[in-house]
């Protein structure tokens, strides 16, 4: 959409090359949970077993929050579950685990900058994929 | 407070050639005017015109796909949308060359501890600042730039301001865009998308059941204590929306509860200016369609589509209704060939999108169709808006 895209007034637009190269060169490397990939093929039943080791890739701080909240939400509602403080206590949970999927997410894409690139591009010559 | 005019001459500002291939873009150049706004910028000068910012309004609870819609709806935007560079990296806004999403937990008047103290939720309106929504979202739609808050989802605190310049496209994403009037009244066009309890929780235990801590408990307790307060303050938006994503149990297998193939439904309201719903083969007529069969060999369960014309809280709406999946290409350029008023600009720009994104959730069912749909018709209503307000100081000009 050419019309949207371009600015106006001296907006500086990087071009879409400037941009990759300027992310390759600035992305943080990140370790890449090597069982992540084939999650979506592994059957539902297993997914118990998952949770031990894919666990870890969310943010550490993240993750020990969210035990926590669980942990704390669970106190706080024994006495009174329709209290406000236990919805306020179950509603901490909710928006940590958010917190912990985007966080999961973020690592996820930001893990190889050519990868993220070609998720945009997929037309252009360094994205192609050959088969023999 | 000074109005200047823009000149697009490509050589004057920009280093790079702008290919002038549309023809919408001459709509630009007659209407474009440059505000400063010295005060609040510190000088800089915003060239987004008051007269252009199109506000959006997307509403859905926490989990529910805000932000693959999002994804989807910049990336028919065209550009990718990434957080302000150098800025808070906890920052919750995405900016593209022509949209800026801010996410309304920003305007929590509560902090994460306020709220334990008060025992309120997220979702209750005492624990928003809709005062300050208003003011902002209505400065950036008259082209001022604001000094946004930033809620922190990892630390539950409110962090330092950030400076949000005004975009083309402004979308405010979150539990309460369309809460009050006044917000309400500024919205060009409003998305709601109501999840049904049983894929609400299907999808959470896809999210949550990686996480320590997490049990199919923790997950059902989580969304039971919260369920009074989205009932009473979330849920009832939708009956302000011009357009509801509903996303149900599919009826194609008996008795599934598995929330792996869905039942997805737009519905569209009738009569919104600049916005004409998508139909299927005839505008207005009932209609119930398996495109499997002779002609196109589908995998299983099938694929079901209903639309037809229906009432939504008093309004005349049009509704389309998939059930099913695609599992291959040929399904899913089959389908798009046959829906009518999809605002693309190219036969199979539906699929192209479907194909370019095919790793978010949703890609082969309903949900990413249909919120591909909504996004080419935002990109729709935008043009015209913007075809309109350029054409009026045009004429303003000559006289």
């Amino acid at each position: 959409m050419p019309s949207m895209a371009s600015p106006l007034s001296g907006i500086h637009l990087p071009s879409a090359a400037s941009a990759a190269s300027t992310k390759s060169a600035f992305a943080p490397v990140t370790r890449r949970s090597l069982l992540s990939p084939t999650r979506s093929l592994i059957s539902k039943r297993t997914i118990r077993l998952m949770a031990v080791y894919s666990a870890p890739t969310s943010p550490e701080g993240i993750s020990e929050k969210v035990s926590e909240s669980i942990k704390k939400a669970e106190e706080t509602c024994e006495g009174d579950p329709k209290s406000g403080e236990c919805a306020a206590a179950w509603d901490e949970v909710e928006e940590l685990s958010a917190a912990a999927s985007h966080a999961r997410d973020r690592a996820k894409s930001s893990s190889d900058p050519l990868e993220n690139y070609c998720k945009d591009n997929p037309e252009t010559k360094e994205c192609r994929t050959y088969e023999d | 407070m000074a109005v200047c005019t823009a000149y697009t001459s490509p050589s004057l500002h920009s280093p790079y050639p702008i290919s002038n291939s549309s023809k919408s873009h001459h709509h630009f150049i007659l209407s474009t005017s440059c505000r400063s706004n010295r005060r609040k910028l510190r000088g800089e000068i915003s060239c987004s015109s008051e007269t252009n910012t199109v506000v959006i309004g997307l509403a859905a609870d926490s989990g529910c796909g805000k932000s693959t819609f999002m994804r989807r709806l910049t990336s028919v935007f065209g550009g990718a949308a990434e957080p302000p560079k150098g800025g808070n990296p906890d920052s919750n806004t995405l900016i593209s060359d022509t949209t800026t999403v801010i996410c309304l937990d920003d305007y929590h008047s509560l902090d994460r501890t306020g709220r334990k103290e008060k025992g309120v939720t997220a979702l209750d309106p005492k624990a928003n600042d809709f005062d300050l929504m208003y003011q902002q979202v209505k400065a950036l739609k008259e082209g001022k730039a604001v000094e946004k808050p930033i809620y922190n989802h990892v630390s539950g605190l409110l962090d330092p301001p950030e400076l949000i310049k005004p975009p083309k496209i402004l979308v405010i994403e979150g539990l309460h865009p369309m809460y009050d009037g006044r917000v309400r009244d500024l919205l060009d066009f409003s998305i709601y998308l109501d999840i049904s309890n049983e894929v609400k929780f299907a999808w959470k235990i896809q999210r949550d059941m990686a996480e320590r801590g997490h049990s199919l408990e923790s997950i059902k307790a989580s969304i039971e204590a919260r369920k009074p307060d989205f009932d009473a303050y979330i849920d009832p938006q939708k009956q302000y929306a011009d357009c509801v994503i509903e996303v149900l149990p599919t009826q194609l297998i008996p008795d599934d509860n598995e929330g792996k193939v869905l039942r997805v439904k737009l519905v569209m309201k009738e009569g919104v200016k600049y916005f004409s719903p998508v139909y299927l083969f005839d505008e207005g007529s009932t209609i119930s369609w398996i495109p499997c069969g002779r002609k196109l060999t589908c995998s299983y369960p099938g694929i079901k589509f209903f639309y037809g014309p229906d009432s939504y809280f008093d309004h005349e709406v049009s509704v389309l209704e998939m059930d099913g999946q695609f599992d291959r290409l040929d399904e899913l350029i089959y389908v798009e060939s046959h829906l009518s008023s999809l605002s693309t600009k190219f036969y199979g720009e539906v699929t192209q999108q479907m194909l370019k994104h095919a790793d978010f959730p949703g890609s082969n069912n309903g949900t990413g169709l249909f919120q591909t749909i909504v996004g080419l018709k935002i990109r729709d209503l935008f043009e015209q808006i913007i075809t309109e307000k350029s054409a009026t100081p045009a004429v303003v000009s000559k006289v």
